[in-house]
């Protein structure tokens, strides 16, 4: 009945757990243990195979291709879009997706339909969508994550000759994908982790 | 309305997904389909003030107003009495689950998707209206 996330989410209903009294006082304990849990878990969450699962994951399913890490690329594309989705709550961080002109064409024709022969509004967000979608996707692969962080809006930026820094993270993951001819550059980079 | 017409409203701030899901939708076999859209819950509170629907598919995660205040709005406003809810969106812990069917959804597709998972969750629900 709802795909991709545990049946026992719906089984626990009625049993008073969002309700004041008992049930939230077991509730909030459960978080405090979870957050606990979450600073010294750093190395699960950081762990580079769940992004590598969640891009094959977003990429089969909407777009209908398989991914493969790449080698960083001698020279980045002048003209790029970068999405950013940000991370809020127990975690603070963002999800960064990044690609050449082409290549984030090639990815909004794939969604849409459509076929792009500059970077227009659908384009740019459709890349959100993607980013949206990867942040989601790579935060579901742990359950504190999913239960204690939240996903900000997407944000898009195009241009040239710019890059993004993150001053003195928790960590950082950064990879190269490629599908067909196409390359992109995913990051997840973590500010805060309580 | 045509016979057998489903009309449907697509609550998403991504036109892009919106696109998709409209063509999940077709591709489940929703045939005639008359599609409404809106960018947040606001917008999806008007359309619902003007037009009829069938089935309701939103996002949660949106700005002006998320889907699980567009769905609480839609009860205390009395709005789409009975009119299925789907939530199509990238939260997919067990709270928010928990949270949505609270509000009324009576079905919930984590992003990404396929349209195989579209039909199978929309299609009885459409169905059984």
């Amino acid at each position: 009945m709802f795909n991709g996330v545990r049946r026992s989410a719906i089984a626990g209903l009625g049993d008073g757990a969002n309700k004041d009294g008992v049930g939230s006082v077991g509730v909030k304990e459960e978080r405090r243990l979870m957050a606990i849990s979450l600073r010294e878990s750093v190395q699960r969450v950081s762990d580079p195979g769940n992004l590598d699962a969640s891009v094959e994951e977003v990429f089969g399913l909407m777009l209908g291709v398989m991914c493969r890490r790449h080698q960083a690329p001698v020279a980045l594309e002048k003209e790029s879009v970068t999405a950013v989705v940000g991370f809020g709550g127990l975690l603070s961080g963002a999800c960064v997706f990044r690609s050449g002109a082409k290549a984030a064409m090639d990815i909004a024709a794939k969604m849409t339909g459509m076929e792009f022969t500059y970077i227009d509004d659908t384009v740019k967000d459709g890349i959100g969508e993607i980013c949206n979608m990867l942040a989601g996707a790579w935060k579901g692969k742990v359950p504190e994550l999913a239960a204690n962080v939240g996903l900000s809006v997407p944000a898009v930026i195009t241009g040239r000759d710019y890059n993004l820094h993150v001053q003195a993270p928790e960590f950082q993951i950064h990879h190269f994908y490629r599908f067909g001819e196409d390359v992109f550059e995913v990051t997840i980079v973590c500010d805060g982790i309580q | 309305m045509g016979m057998n017409e489903i009309r449907a409203l697509i609550v998403d701030d991504s036109s892009v997904m919106r696109k998709i899901v409209e063509r999940a939708l077709r591709q489940a076999g929703l045939d005639p389909l008359v599609v409404h859209e809106a960018a947040n819950g606001n917008e999806g509170l008007e359309v619902l003030k003007a037009k009829t629907v069938d089935l309701i598919l939103s996002d949660i995660n949106m700005p002006a107003m998320d889907g699980l205040e567009f769905l609480r709005q839609i009860r205390a406003q009395n709005l789409a009495s009975g009119v299925p809810v789907v939530m199509i969106t990238t939260e997919s812990s067990e709270e928010h689950v928990k949270e949505a069917i609270q509000a009324g959804a009576r079905g919930y597709i984590r992003k990404p998707f396929t349209a195989e998972q579209v039909k199978d969750r929309v299609l009885p629900l459409v169905h059984a209206g």
